[in-house]
Formats: structure tokens, sequence, C-alpha cells
């Protein structure tokens, strides 16, 4: 219990120093240019590598601690989702989450128990929610470049290569997915928000968008491939790391 | 995550595919507040991957990549817990894929492999509940109409990988002959 509560005084620590750090930082740069990401607080390796630990440590209290450690439990995500509305994270879809579990989880607990065990349920929902909100922090402060390179120390080369080419790719895919997109809409294929809220449409999707896009998927792996042993991937050791 | 036995060719379409069913699940956001509905693209892209690639360990792979790019895109809001979402009905999958193969033919095989994969998918959440102290009653509830609303979108995913195959393999973009 003692170790749990100086694990949470660290990191609830560490959190009001980002804090602050983020306070001093001005949205908008020198030369007066905005910047891309400006919820971004952790930006070495290291720091995120540590918040991942605190993360996951946190996270799975949720599941783990009693029910007498879950005040500071609440106090530690409470300090959380502030930081994270703070930095700009969007809480709307947290609390549309919350609502749609507890009603349901409530309504079955209603049927099956009656009201003398409801509060078990809001407990249960409650837990919930104190697990899915570290890793809505994580994503805001840390930025992806940083969580792939920490990834990348506890996988092989191959696969760190690939997640870093997947994850360069994903502005290239989402364009083509769009254009294909909207290309196949322009046609008259069924396949619009609207059309897709029935499945009977979805076999449409798979054939107009879905299949362009493998094909493509699957040209480019080739060449990506051959590209990178003509460059001599995997010849080096060590390999390195494009900077910030 | 193994490599033993991917090129990087195949490596490289795995990860493809994991961020695409990331990219897809991210922009399409279909919201249509019915259980399971996610297992459609985790499924299609899953079976796309073992048929395409055509080896042990391949849809593992994917979904470990998928449950990656998930936590580093924040999709699913999950954190370090989305991981457990794509890996599991993955690791399911090729564990099922040992048994399977001799068995039954390539559509049976990808009904099967998306019935596992859905029971999986469903399990964790059932231990979840269970880890957060909901009775076994409703826990119960919710793995049941997790496991019949998943299983009808999983199935309705693998019946439409093989003409998806069939059509890859007639333009020569497959050089697996292994699945048919």
């Amino acid at each position: 219990m003692r170790s749990l509560l100086s694990t949470a005084m660290a990191w609830f620590l560490m959190v009001i120093k980002m804090w602050v750090k983020r306070v001093k930082t001005p949205f908008f740069d020198r030369s007066g240019r905005d910047r891309t990401s400006p919820h971004y607080v952790v930006r070495s390796a290291k720091l995120c590598a540590l918040c991942i630990v605190a993360t996951l440590c946190c996270a799975s209290g949720a599941f783990f601690v009693p029910n007498t450690a879950l005040i500071p439990l609440l106090l530690i995500n409470a300090a959380l989702l502030g930081h994270g509305r703070y930095l700009g994270g969007r809480v709307r879809g947290l609390l549309l989450l919350f609502a749609i579990q507890l009603l349901i989880t409530s309504m079955l607990y209603l049927l099956l128990h009656g009201v003398e065990r409801l509060h078990e349920g809001g407990l249960a929902v409650t837990r919930i929610m104190l697990a899915i909100i570290p890793g809505w922090w994580l994503s805001i402060v840390c930025t992806p470049q940083r969580i792939g390179e920490v990834l990348s120390w506890c996988l092989p080369r191959k696969w760190a290569f690939v997640m870093a080419a997947s994850f360069s790719l994903l502005p290239y895919m989402a364009k083509e997915t769009r254009e294909i997109y909207q290309m196949q809409v322009m046609r008259g294929a069924n396949i619009t928000a609207k059309a897709l809220c029935y499945p009977k449409h979805w076999p449409e999707l798979i054939y107009c968008v879905l299949y362009p896009l493998l094909i493509q998927l699957l040209k480019l792996s080739k060449q990506m491939a051959l590209a990178a042993k003509l460059r001599g991937f995997g010849s080096h050791k060590r390999p390195t790391h494009w900077p910030d | 995550m193994s490599d033993k036995g991917f090129s990087l060719h195949d490596a490289l379409f795995i990860g493809f595919c994991a961020t695409l069913l990331v990219a897809l699940k991210g922009m399409l956001r279909l919201k249509l507040g019915i259980t399971g509905h996610s297992m459609f693209l985790i499924c299609f892209f899953y079976l796309i991957c073992y048929g395409a690639v055509g080896k042990a360990g391949a849809i593992s792979a994917c979904g470990m990549l998928a449950g990656l790019l998930a936590m580093m895109l924040s999709v699913g809001k999950g954190g370090p817990f989305i991981l457990l979402k794509f890996a599991l009905p993955a690791i399911a999958m090729d564990l099922c894929l040992l048994i399977l193969p001799t068995l039954l033919g390539l559509k049976w095989r990808f009904i099967m492999l998306a019935l596992v994969a859905t029971l999986a998918w469903a399990s964790k959440g059932l231990i979840e509940d269970l880890l957060v102290g909901m009775s076994i009653a409703v826990a119960l509830v919710q793995f049941a109409k997790s496991a019949l609303f998943g299983s009808l979108f999983a199935v309705f995913a693998a019946t439409l990988v093989p003409p998806v195959l069939q059509r890859l393999r007639s333009h020569d973009l497959l050089d697996n002959t292994e699945l048919k």
C-alpha cells in the first residue's frame, strides 16, 4: 500500500511538472508559426518509456487494486484527465463510452440482481474507465514517433523497420483510401456513411475500396522490400534512428 | 513476435495490412451501436494476411502490429490494453490453424477461424468484467452478447475473403499457391 502511494505521488509530481512545462511553452514559436502538434509534451524516448510503464501500472491497477485503494487511483486518473483535457484531448468520447457502459451494466444488474446490487455495477464501470484513462492520456502526451522508438527497443530489427515503414506510410494510405473511396462514391457505390449503416452494403466496400487498396499494398510492399535490400537493409548490426 | 520464415516482402505486407486495419477503424468510425462490429475488419484483414502470406504466425504478427499501431495512434482509447484486443484473436486463430489445415476446405476453415477469433475476443471482455468485480451472471450475459454479435460480423467477413484472394491470385499478385 505504501509503495503504491509513493509510486502514485511520484507520477503525480511528474504530471504536475509536465503541466508547468506546458504552461511555460507558448502555442506559437518565436517565428509566429503554429506548431503542428502542440499537445505532445514528451519528446524524449526515456521519458516516453517511463510514461508507458506508468500507464501500464495505472491501467493494471484499475483491475487489481482492492476497493480501499481506489481513491488514490481515482485521484491520479482525475489528474491525468485534467492534464489531458488541458493539453487539448477530447473527453467527449470517454464520457460517451462511460455513459453507454453504465447504462447497459445498470440495466443488466437491475434485471438480474435488483436494486440492492446496483452500486456494484457502477463500481465495475468506474474501474473499466480507470483502465482506459491512462491510455488516453499517453496518446496525448507522447509523440507517436517516440512511442515507436521505445517499442523498437524490444522488437526484432526487421519488425521495427516494418513498424516505422507502416507508420510513415500512414498518410499515403489514408490519402489513397480517401481518393479511392471518393471516386467510388462518385461512381454510385453504396458506401457513403449512411449506406454503411446497413451491413448489406459492406461487401461493396470490400470490392470497391479494399480490393484496389490491397493490390496497391502488395505492389508497394514488393517494391519497398527490394529498395531496402538494395540499400543494404540488414547488413549493419546497429540500425540508426532519424532524429526529431 | 517471431520473424522466422517471413521475407521482408511478407513482413511489410503484414505491416501494411495492420496499418490499413487501424487506419480504416479510425477513419470509418462505424459507430453503429452494435457490439462486435469491429470483428468485421479484424477478421477480414487477419484472414487476408493468412491467405496472402500463407505461413504460420502471419496472423499473430498482424495482430501484434495492429495492436501496437492502435496503441500509438490511440485508436480505440484502450492504451496499452488495446494490444490485447488485437493480439488475442490473432493468437487464437494461429493456434487453431495448427489443427485446422488438414481438416477443412478454405471457406469453412476461414469461418471456423473467425468463430475462434470471436470467442477469444469475447473471452477477453469476460475476463476484464470479472476482474473489475462484475457479478458472474452479468459478465456471462455480456460475454454471450459479444460472442453472438461478434461471430455474426466475423463470419460475414470470413465469407468475403476467399473471393478477394481468388481475384488477387487471378491477377498474379500472390506468390503463395498453397491455399486454395
